[in-house]
């Protein structure tokens, strides 16, 4: 049973940026391509677009019904000018051909269609096209890292906490057993938590006995005390009104926290105590910056901590409160910074354990260099070094030393997945780099390590180890024999990773020694991390594809007067009794699937081209099945007759409007549904969103108008069955469901995220876990079943865990359809 | 299309322009961005096929120095020697000081190279261009006097500083200044090398006075070089200790004494805890009158109360005759262990513990309820936790004795002390913590 979510990277520069050529490129610069964007909504989303001007103007246009009466003269027959743009295609040609009837709309209607919705829609798609970009480039809010480490009891065991699930909502803590020798092992299933809002960054500390968890939301944080036994046992939450960008457990004094957000205000809060602003400034402290990111950390003082924003760092005293203390680090001259150069990330280096290291050090980190300083000597750094990283460098983790007086491991890692260690000797109380730094094998790395796969395979695992480092912990396990280190890695995915490290006896220099890698290139895996790899890698083939964000448009005016009346009759009959019903409109009840024109195909090289026919079936991924038809044999023949109709069709291809022909092939029916995705295909798809929007407007629209758009649906390219348009699933118990069952199909999507409360947690995940790699990177993954988000109703989880394999496809398949006007991704919106 | 995109481009720029003109905050620089401009821009340029390449073996280099292959990296930096001639003017400038920060990166690390292979890297590195002379030259001395070759050093200082090209840009004069600096710290080394020998000497006269001399004349090539870097602000330790013990040695006491007082209360200067610890031991050996020794702790205790001389500076206070002294003593010892680093410190402990008494005695509650209000709400969790007893009576008997008198003290209540001082918290647990561990 897959209980993975299916994750894409969403948003990617590509689809932000302008692509034109650039004149100087030297002085490229990245621009944020609104009018493409904007140019695309027009297309993709006219109805919203334009839908509530047309409302609007309706009473004046006729769009090609019988004219009933004469009389009116105001309004204006359209008939004439939908059949000039019939195939008219204006996108960017301003040499096309006009007849004088579109001159005279364009004239009277340009200005009306075109600047208001330029105005209303632009300003605001400029503002969020901006933020993706900003947050494309720099995701602050997983400043700190989501993955941590909770040391157990007894000296190897330990429990990760990080958030998994599409939304990062769901709190896990999986209970690990570490092994001096040996892979980490997962104890059990690990228990959880649904939270009502994505889980942005996860601080554990143990003082004094006491394991605190201390998490961060957008706009929640919350404290858990960790029992050695039974369920974590929540202490606080904190609500905020303004974003909440930072959150510290203190080394000092267990449960007290330091908490900062967007309004500048930082807080020492503790559930005894409660809250305490120490410091509240909107304003930057060394220059103007825009950005309203703040951190909070503490010093070797249990009543000071460190406030940093973009330009610098700042002391804040919680025994006299007061906006102006003295600075640690400053952007500037004295550490000698770069032009642009701003503070990403700061962190308290000090713990309570005495350390070879004094316990005044502090880690300063910006989009280009490290920075370590000393509380008693500010804005004087001791020592910077470039890290090089390539992604902004958001998480940190100081060591203990693997042995007593080596030197003390530093871990940097970027949101990219990029890992680097220093190696920090303490001698003289001054820290010192004892070895030059190094990179540390990231995630992608592991990709030669995986068997071969089928393109889209290697297309998702890639993605899928590509996935932004979210999360990272590492752990020098106690009492090792030889010393090493283990590396947790949380990806954006929700898959947790590690790595496994051993100190190597550094020969040539004269330090004490460097922990160190396999080459990445060298990937070597022992059999059990093999197996653990390939069950993890079948579960993620096995994942639902993800859904497009967005959906071509579809919508034409093409066949509106090349309509067949018993056709039409059907498709009325269809929609009525949908609406009748008040369920979703069906592709069965429209009217059988039109024969989608497959792309021109090349010729077999001979009768039985079974190279052929393999590659369509393993692009389909269907590649076993066509293997096990081959096997029976008796798949031939009416491969072939397929084969000999699609060559007919070959031809009807190339013309871009669809003759009356073809139509009478949409009678006959189909032996079985075609097997070549073809684009067409995937506007069927869409053309179920736009009549599900529709059918939403019918009540609003004038009686002797909804023929009309009746008429206008009906003669959608209107797909056969839901199933068709799932070229790549063709799992008979999917047909049977998706067309007995439509309602209940759409339940789990439309049911209320918000069911489950805040802190209950759930008796177990369904989840396996499973881990084991030694040498260089294995992987294990814990997310937790989709179902148990959405539907809390005992009867629908039932019929969703004996029908697994097929439901999977089912709310992919129609989600777009609700997506194309309400899209589903918002679900960080939600409340704690 | 591409007209009409060109055109697009034209006004979506333009705009940008506009924008960036009117806002004068500096944009953040993000070194990711170009990647992901580099991965839209299918129509764009990628620059030439010379920029491309030189790029990749830049990459190639890095990543090869991050995972320690230092052979691998030696062999793409020979390729990538190419850039000096590259024909875009800035990257060539530029060009010279990557190569020698990975070059020297690779020689430092390699381990088949050697002093004769780094050196003449750096000679030839120093002659590329007239930028980075001084820089280079710099690096080579330091490295050499890593590998103990102080004369080599030496000379290669000597050679920087009367280099000349041009007039000077103040990066050079700073430059200038710093290997100045450092050929007067090697002065100072051969003098204070010499100073062992001379006192080793018997008394010879002759030879003595010769090599006094000799001596002499290095602590006047070395003074005035030491004398000019300390005037510039910035953290000079070791020079200041250098210049200043030649001064003490030669009987400059009110000269070493200025170069100590400037050096901890400029206000030029960042802020530097070990000034004041030089201007207190300076003072200390000069036996100066205890009021000025603590005027000077007193600074240092606001830079960094919890500092380990904090100690002598509260016997000095106990010592003394004020009782606005006594009062800061107290401060002083509880500003100590409010630093996480200091909570072991027995010392500070049973000082405390032995003050506390003593000023209860002397009918000072009030002080220790005023250094107590602040501190009331945290110290009990911080030092006088149930866990933390448990720990210090395990790890440290004595510790934990000195602790339980002292909560005994500040929480009140205890049986054994009958010393009941207001706390207003009453903390039955941490007493009883304590007092079940005394009574075993």
């Amino acid at each position: 049973i897959s209980n993975f979510y299916p994750w894409d990277p969403e948003l990617m520069s590509q689809d932000l940026l302008f692509r034109g050529r650039v004149k100087q490129p030297a002085r490229a610069k990245a621009t944020i391509d609104v009018i493409e964007q904007l140019n695309h909504f027009l297309w993709d989303h006219g109805d919203i677009a334009f839908g509530p001007l047309g409302m609007l103007l309706q009473e004046n246009f006729n769009l090609g019904e019988k004219k009933k009466s004469r009389k009116n003269k105001m309004v204006m027959n359209t008939e004439w000018l939908l059949r000039d743009l019939n195939g008219y295609q204006p996108k960017g040609c301003p040499w096309a051909h006009l007849s004088t009837r579109q001159r005279r709309f364009s004239l009277l209607g340009g200005t009306v269609l075109g600047e208001e919705v330029e105005n209303l829609l632009g300003g605001l798609l400029h503002e969020e096209l901006e933020t993706r970009w900003k947050r494309l480039l720099l995701d602050e809010a997983s400043t700190g890292g989501a993955l941590g480490w909770v040391p157990g009891a007894k000296p190897h065991h330990g429990q990760l906490v990080y958030p998994t699930g599409r939304a990062h909502d769901q709190l896990n803590f999986q209970k690990v057993k570490l092994s001096p020798t040996n892979e980490p092992q997962a104890l059990g299933d690990p228990s959880h938590i649904l939270l009502r809002g994505p889980v942005r960054q996860v601080v554990t500390r143990t003082i004094q006995g006491e394991a605190l968890v201390a998490v961060r939301s957008d706009h929640h944080c919350a404290l858990w005390k960790l029992e050695h036994r039974g369920p974590p046992e929540p202490l606080q939450v904190l609500e905020m009104e303004k974003e909440a960008t930072g959150i510290s457990l203190s080394p000092h004094l267990p449960g007290e926290l330091a908490v900062c957000t967007r309004s500048g205000a930082v807080c020492l809060w503790s559930p005894q105590h409660g809250l305490q602003q120490i410091h509240k400034d909107p304003e930057t402290f060394v220059f103007k910056d825009p950005s309203s990111w703040r951190w909070a950390d503490f010093t070797a003082h249990p009543r000071v901590l460190t406030v940093a924003d973009r330009t610098g760092l700042r002391f804040a005293d919680a025994r006299a409160p007061s906006d102006c203390g003295e600075l640690l680090f400053r952007v500037g001259a004295e550490a000698s910074c770069q032009r642009g150069e701003r503070v990403l990330l700061a962190q308290y280096l000090g713990t309570p354990d005495p350390l070879p290291l004094s316990p005044t050090l502090h880690l300063v980190c910006t989009q280009f260099s490290l920075y370590l300083l000393d509380e008693r000597l500010p804005l004087v750094p001791l020592l910077k070094w470039n890290h090089g990283l390539l992604s902004p460098p958001l998480l940190a983790q100081l060591l203990p030393p693997p042995y007593p007086e080596a030197p003390l491991p530093l871990l940097l890692g970027g949101l990219g997945g990029h890992l680097r260690m220093l190696h920090l000797s303490g001698s003289g109380r001054t820290p010192q780099l004892a070895a030059p730094p190094q990179s540390l094998p990231s995630l992608i790395d592991s990709l030669p390590g995986f068997p071969v796969l089928e393109p889209h395979g290697q297309q998702l695992l890639q993605e899928r180890l590509r996935a932004p480092l979210t999360g990272l912990a590492a752990v020098v396990p106690p009492g090792c024999p030889s010393p090493t280190m283990l590396l947790f890695q949380l990806s954006a995915a929700g898959d947790v990773f590690y790595q496994r490290l051993w100190l190597q006896p550094d020969t040539s220099s004269e330090s004490a020694g460097s922990p160190s890698t396999d080459h990445p290139s060298a990937v070597s895996w022992k059999p059990r991390a093999v197996a653990c790899c390939r069950r993890w890698l079948k579960t993620l083939l096995q994942v639902p594809p993800t859904l497009p964000s967005w959906t071509p448009p579809t919508f034409s005016q093409h066949h509106l007067r090349w309509l067949k009346e018993e056709n039409k009759g059907k498709v009325q009959e269809g929609l009525r009794a949908a609406m009748a019903e008040g369920r979703l409109l069906l592709q069965g009840d429209l009217a059988p699937l039109p024969p989608s024109d497959p792309p021109p195909a090349h010729e077999p090289f001979g009768t039985e081209d079974k190279l052929s026919e393999r590659l369509e079936a393993s692009w389909e991924r269907k590649g076993a099945i066509w293997w096990d038809g081959q096997r029976d044999g008796s798949r031939l023949p009416r491969k072939r007759q397929s084969r000999e109709k699609r060559r007919t069709q070959l031809s009807s291809s190339f013309s871009s409007v669809r003759s009356t022909s073809d139509f009478s092939d949409v009678n006959s029916p189909l032996p079985h549904p075609p097997k070549t995705p073809s684009p067409l295909h995937r506007m069927s798809e869409t053309s179920q969103s736009l009549e599900l929007s529709q059918e939403l407007w019918v009540k609003n629209i004038p009686r002797e108008r909804r023929q009309t758009l009746r008429d206008y649906l009906a003669v959608l390219p209107s797909p056969d069955s839901g199933n068709c348009s799932i070229p790549q699933f063709q799992n008979p118990s999917s047909q049977s469901l998706s067309t007995s069952e439509p309602g209940k199909c759409s339940v789990p999507c439309s049911q209320n995220p918000r069911t489950q409360t805040l802190f209950s947690p759930l008796p177990e995940s369904y989840s396996a876990f499973y881990s084991q790699n030694p040498n260089s990177q294995s992987l294990y993954s814990q997310n937790p079943n989709s179902q148990s988000l959405y539907s809390p109703e005992p009867a629908f989880n039932s019929v969703f865990h004996s029908q697994n394999s097929s439901i999977q496809k089912l709310p992919s398949r129609h989600t777009p359809s609700l997506a194309g006007s309400q899209p589903l991704r918002k679900k960080p919106r939600m409340g704690f | 299309m591409d007209a009409f995109s060109e055109e697009l481009m034209g006004f979506v720029q333009k705009d940008n322009q506009v924008e960036a003109s009117k806002d004068p905050v500096p944009e953040i620089h993000l070194p990711w961005l170009s990647q992901h401009i580099q991965s839209t821009g299918s129509h764009g340029q990628k620059g030439t096929n010379f920029a491309q390449t030189t790029s990749i073996c830049l990459n190639f280099i890095q990543e090869a120095l991050l995972k320690h292959q230092w052979q691998r990296a030696s062999e793409f930096l020979q390729c990538y020697l190419q850039t000096l001639e590259d024909i875009n003017s800035q990257k060539r400038q530029m060009a010279p000081e990557i190569i020698w920060k990975l070059g020297s990166t690779i020689l430092y690390n390699h381990p088949k190279s050697n002093v004769e292979t780094f050196s003449a890297f750096a000679d030839r590195m120093k002659n590329i261009g007239v930028q980075n002379y001084l820089k280079i030259s710099l690096q080579h001395a330091l490295y050499l006097l890593h590998n103990g070759m102080v004369e080599d050093a030496y000379r290669n200082l000597n050679q920087a500083e009367s280099w000349r090209y041009g007039e000077m840009s103040a990066s050079q004069e700073k430059l200038i200044k710093l290997i100045q600096a450092y050929r007067g710290l090697l002065d100072y080394y051969t003098w204070s090398k010499k100073r062992t020998e001379v006192s080793s000497f018997d008394m010879d006269g002759f030879a003595t006075n010769a090599a006094t001399q000799d001596m002499h004349s290095y602590f006047r090539q070395a003074s005035v070089n030491l004398h000019e870097i300390i005037k510039i602000p910035g953290v000079w330790d070791t020079f200041v200790k250098s210049y200043v013990e030649m001064l003490e040695f030669y009987g400059d006491q009110d000269g070493a004494r200025q170069v100590l007082t400037d050096y901890a209360y400029d206000n030029n200067f960042p802020s530097n805890p070990n000034a004041h610890i030089y201007l207190y031991k300076f003072l200390k050996k000069e036996k100066a009158p205890e009021d000025k020794l603590i005027s000077v702790l007193k600074i240092l205790h606001q830079i960094v109360p919890s500092h380990k001389i904090m100690l002598e500076f509260h016997m000095l206070l106990k010592k003394s005759n004020k009782e606005e002294h006594h009062k800061l003593g107290l401060e002083v010892l509880l500003a100590i262990l409010d630093f996480s680093g200091c909570t072991e410190n027995i010392t500070a402990w049973s000082y405390l513990a032995k003050y506390l008494k003593q000023i209860i005695k002397g009918k000072h509650r009030e002080w220790v309820q005023e250094g107590w209000s602040s501190r009331k709400d945290w110290w009990p969790t911080f030092h006088f936790s149930y866990y933390l007893a448990k720990k210090n009576w395990k790890e440290n008997r004595i510790l934990a004795l000195k602790k339980a008198f002292t909560s005994g003290i500040l929480l009140g209540k205890v049986k054994h002390q009958k010393i009941i001082l207001s706390s207003g918290v009453g903390r039955p647990m941490f007493e009883s913590s304590f007092c079940l561990l005394l009574a075993e």
